[in-house]
């Protein structure tokens, strides 16, 4: 294809591995350590951010995993935490996280962490933390999750309070201040949250949860792309996966719109992005032309000789055939007169069971000997002219011979048939191409004479070839599948003839009524019933060479046409139609070039496209990865037209400043044109001219920390929520203390 | 980062450290081995209480705890309901749990997508419900799939078939 040429090559992405860090997590100095400087961390389920709030930004962020590693030669085991578990690939690989999906499930990670996180820190203590700490749960926690962190916080560092929050709240604060209304959507690794403030106050009973967050959406890509290639030569890390759903998945402004024209050719131009995984390439070492010269000699001179030993040894053993059948022949002409008693003892003396044995042998003898003669004149096609004088002796009689000329004789008398067998086939080849030769003339002039009846003639062919291929490919589709009808009935064919034979086989050393001779079996009287075994010869191997003649000849038709029918052009064919620009799969699999299967960069090859929105897109319809629940426009909706006193037609005061005021918080909000689409939503489902505003923070990751340091700041503020060792050990571990950016008690 | 500018000093270990260029079997084990020491805290350990002793936890998984939290909300309500009866309290009802902050299932008709391409899904295969968006992702992908795949898709879009 001269098109594909002329395409410029993608530009191909390789995916790597995140590289190794070499540099352990720093510490920070002890000296400018204060005591009563609150400690803020966001404790994600992703990256865990802490510092103190007197702080800008958090001053540690690492991924929140940790790796027990063994040291095999000390007999140790090391604990490496956060950016220190990316030293090492094989400290990074066996990296675990504290959490099981949205919870905290194992608190000894907890427990070292936090340690790990104070040290870090700088914190000089001495038998437990003296700074009050800021910390995040999820919205609506369930109470054993608070309860530990109560008991590791008061029981192990021994800290003098602790505030809890949500996070998204935290964003909210940290971005619009504390006493102001709003809607917060918070994106976070594990969920997605929408929660209406009210006057600085998080309106919990009207928040809802989406089960769908940056780690389900990662999976969700890992599935579909594992799905998309599943032979796939390696298999990439999660990591891979997570930098592939960060870098090149974006939402879509309009999401049916933009699918319908994604698989065309000029959208994939731009928006195919091909991905290969690295791999190590595997050069095999060239030979130069003169070894492979050498090779192929060597080949064809050993072959050569093999032939001339096997073509030896068959004529050897044809001669003794020979001589066999007629010294049977004449012992057979000989018995022929003697009484039936002495026939026998002379038969079972030679080793002959009885007269029926010793014809049947003789009868093989012949057979096998005319084989093998018709096999000869096969094979010696190329050196029949030298032999032409060799038959000298067949017109010299038997009695003027001696005993080797007479061996001599016999073995001349079998090549003379031979070779007289071989002309009568080359004629009859002969006379095969001179009749082609005149029907291909008698179609010239045909065409000369009447080109329209021809090309109609021409067509008709065609297009019979053409639907009896459909046909074939049909039977062939059918015949794969072990429940069609056609297998079923071949199968059955194929029982029912079995169990004929079966019988029959056991009857004939009976010497009783056989299938040949049975008078109740009529098979075969109809003519019908012999296509039984056409049926059962029928495989799906046959039907595949079948349809490979039919294609060639389909493909010589199509070339006559296309010489002398103007109406018929390229395009017609029927390569052309599975041309892979036109094919769905192709474009889905391969993007916008051709596919070269044998090239193993292709192989290692994988083509995002549709994924890049499809992804993202589950945060607007939650069915498309299977969370019956309402996506985040249905949800905003729901709050701000039919909650707070407001109706479809007219929003209330509080609903109006509330959309004046929305925030999109958390990791996952990173996602290129998120914001962007929630507009779009919002002006749809709003009443008309209904102003509104919807901001993203420049990091809305760090939203959550900055927000924790804000409100720890605030003193006012920080007391609300500030629950003390004292009322620990007063009200237990149930105990919950309402305030603005908290959860709230679970019954009214 | 704040710490970036600070100066790089702390107790008695050396902060040049960093990672050996060569990557040798014995280096690297010494360079975590040297990562190691440094974070490693002295015993007891200055930042918990003296007298704290790790208790022996139990690991329960995320849905094992959901579990326990619906059985302790359903017994709190239940215990309430028996006091209700005795002393004519009103009965409290679930204010703020994990479980009603669940976002309801969506009122909008659920939209269709090819479970193959992800295009708009037109078609379902009577055979194994999956969706597909046109004769040629059916005849390549659909028809021929080997048994369990098709629950693999299904089970993108939560239809499959589960066991219980």
């Amino acid at each position: 294809m001269s098109r594909d040429n002329s395409l410029p090559p993608l530009r191909v992405r390789v995916l790597e591995d995140p590289p190794l860090r070499d540099q352990p997590e720093p510490f920070q100095d002890q000296s400018s350590y204060n005591p009563n400087v609150p400690i803020a961390i966001d404790f994600g389920s992703s990256k865990l951010r802490a510092g103190y709030v007197n702080d800008p930004n958090p001053s540690h962020i690492f991924p929140n995993r940790l790796t027990r590693y063994r040291d095999r030669k000390l007999a140790k085991t090391m604990t490496f935490i956060g950016n220190d578990t990316s030293l090492d690939q094989a400290v990074r690989v066996q990296a675990k996280s504290a959490f099981d999906g949205p919870l905290v499930t194992n608190w000894d990670y907890v427990e070292d962490t936090l340690e790990y996180t104070f040290n870090h820190l700088g914190v000089a203590a001495n038998g437990g933390i003296s700074n009050p700490l800021v910390i995040n749960e999820r919205l609506a926690t369930i109470q054993s999750q608070r309860a530990n962190w109560y008991q590791i916080l008061f029981e192990c560092f021994d800290v003098p309070g602790v505030t809890f929050g949500i996070d998204s709240l935290f964003g909210f604060y940290h971005n619009s201040g504390p006493n102001s209304t709003g809607l917060v959507i918070g994106c976070g690794n594990e969920d997605t949250n929408v929660i209406p403030v009210v006057d600085g106050k998080g309106v919990l009973t009207e928040s809802k949860r989406i089960n769908w967050g940056g780690n389900q959406a990662t999976e969700y890509l890992t599935n579909l792309m594992s799905l998309k290639y599943p032979y796939f030569p390696t298999k990439l890390s999660p990591f891979q996966y997570k930098t592939m759903y960060e870098d090149y998945c974006y939402v879509s402004q309009s999401y049916d719109e933009e699918l319908e024209k994604y698989l065309s050719l000029d959208n994939l131009e731009t928006n195919n992005v091909v991905l290969e995984a690295p791999f190590t390439e595997v050069v095999q070492p060239q030979k130069t032309e003169e070894e492979l010269r050498l090779q192929a000699e060597k080949r064809k001179e050993s072959g050569k000789r093999l032939q001339e030993q096997a073509k030896q040894k068959r004529v050897e053993r044809m001669i003794q055939k020979e001589e066999e059948l007629q010294y049977y022949t004449q012992v057979r002409e000989q018995l022929k007169d003697q009484p039936k008693k002495k026939v026998l003892s002379i038969l079972q003396n030679s080793g002959f069971d009885d007269e029926r044995d010793f014809k049947k042998y003789v009868y093989n003898l012949e057979r096998s000997l005319k084989k093998s003669q018709s096999t000869e004149l096969e094979d010696g096609e190329e050196d029949d002219q030298d032999t032409e004088n060799k038959f000298e002796l067949l017109n010299v009689p038997d009695e003027q011979l001696n005993e080797e000329q007479l061996k001599e004789k016999r073995k001349q008398k079998i090549l003379k048939a031979s070779q007289d067998a071989r002309n009568k086939a080359k004629e009859e080849k002969e006379r095969a191409a001179q009749i082609e030769e005149k029907k291909r003339l008698q179609d010239e002039q045909w065409r000369e004479n009447d080109l329209t009846s021809w090309i109609k003639d021409k067509h008709q062919k065609l297009n019979k070839l053409i639907s009896q291929r459909k046909e074939r490919i049909k039977m062939r589709d059918e015949m794969k599948d072990r429940k069609s009808q056609m297998s079923q009935s071949r199968m059955k064919n194929l029982a029912t003839l079995a169990e004929d034979s079966g019988r029959g086989g056991s009857k004939r050393t009976r010497q009783q009524a056989t299938i040949d001779n049975d008078p109740n079996d009529t098979f075969g009287a109809n003519d019908e019933d012999w296509m039984v075994y056409s049926d059962i010869s029928q495989s799906p191997e046959a039907l595949e060479e079948l349809i490979e003649d039919q294609y060639k000849e389909i493909v010589a038709l199509e070339r006559v046409l296309l010489e002398f029918d103007p109406n018929f052009t390229e395009e017609d064919t029927l390569d052309a139609q599975y041309d892979w620009r036109n094919s769905v799969l192709h474009l889905f699999l391969r993007g916008p070039r051709p596919h070269d299967g044998e090239s193993i960069h292709h192989q290692h090859q994988m083509h995002m496209n549709i994924e890049r929105i499809r992804v993202p897109e589950v945060l607007f319809q939650p069915n498309m990865g299977g969370e019956d629940q309402a996506g985040i426009p249905e949800l905003c909706e729901t709050l701000l037209l039919r909650k707070f006193g407001s109706t479809q037609r007219q929003l209330s005061d509080v609903s109006t400043s509330m959309a004046q005021n929305v925030w999109i918080t958390g990791g996952n909000a990173k996602l290129p044109g998120l914001r962007e689409r929630i507009v779009k939503e919002f002006s749809e489902f709003l009443p008309s001219g209904s102003p509104f505003s919807i901001r993203k923070s420049q990091d809305p990751s760090l939203d959550a920390w900055r927000g924790m340091a804000k409100l720890a700041q605030n003193t006012e503020d920080f007391k609300h929520g500030y629950i003390t060792k004292q009322e620990y050990l007063e009200y237990g571990p149930e105990y919950i203390k309402e305030h603005n950016l908290g959860n709230v008690h679970y019954f009214e | 980062m704040q710490h970036s500018s600070s100066p790089l000093s702390r107790r008695d270990i050396k902060m040049t450290m960093s990672k050996p260029v060569n990557n040798s079997g014995v280096e690297r084990l010494e360079f975590l081995r040297s990562v190691h020491n440094r974070n490693l805290v002295s015993v007891p350990s200055p930042f918990k209480k003296s007298s704290y002793r790790k208790p022996s936890r139990r690991h329960k998984s995320s849905r094992q705890l959901f579990t326990d939290e619906s059985k302790r909300i359903n017994a709190v309500l239940q215990q309430q309901q028996q006091q209700e009866q005795q002393d004519g309290k009103p009965r409290p009802i679930p204010k703020v749990t994990h479980f009603n902050v669940n976002a309801p299932p969506s009122l909008r008709p659920c939209k269709k997508y090819c479970d193959i391409t992800g295009l708009k899904g037109l078609y379902r295969s009577p055979v194994n419900n999956l969706r597909y968006c046109n004769s040629e992702v059916y005849r390549l992908v659909v028809k021929p799939m080997p048994p369990g795949v098709d629950q693999e898709y299904l089970k993108l879009r939560g239809d499959h078939f589960v066991l219980k």
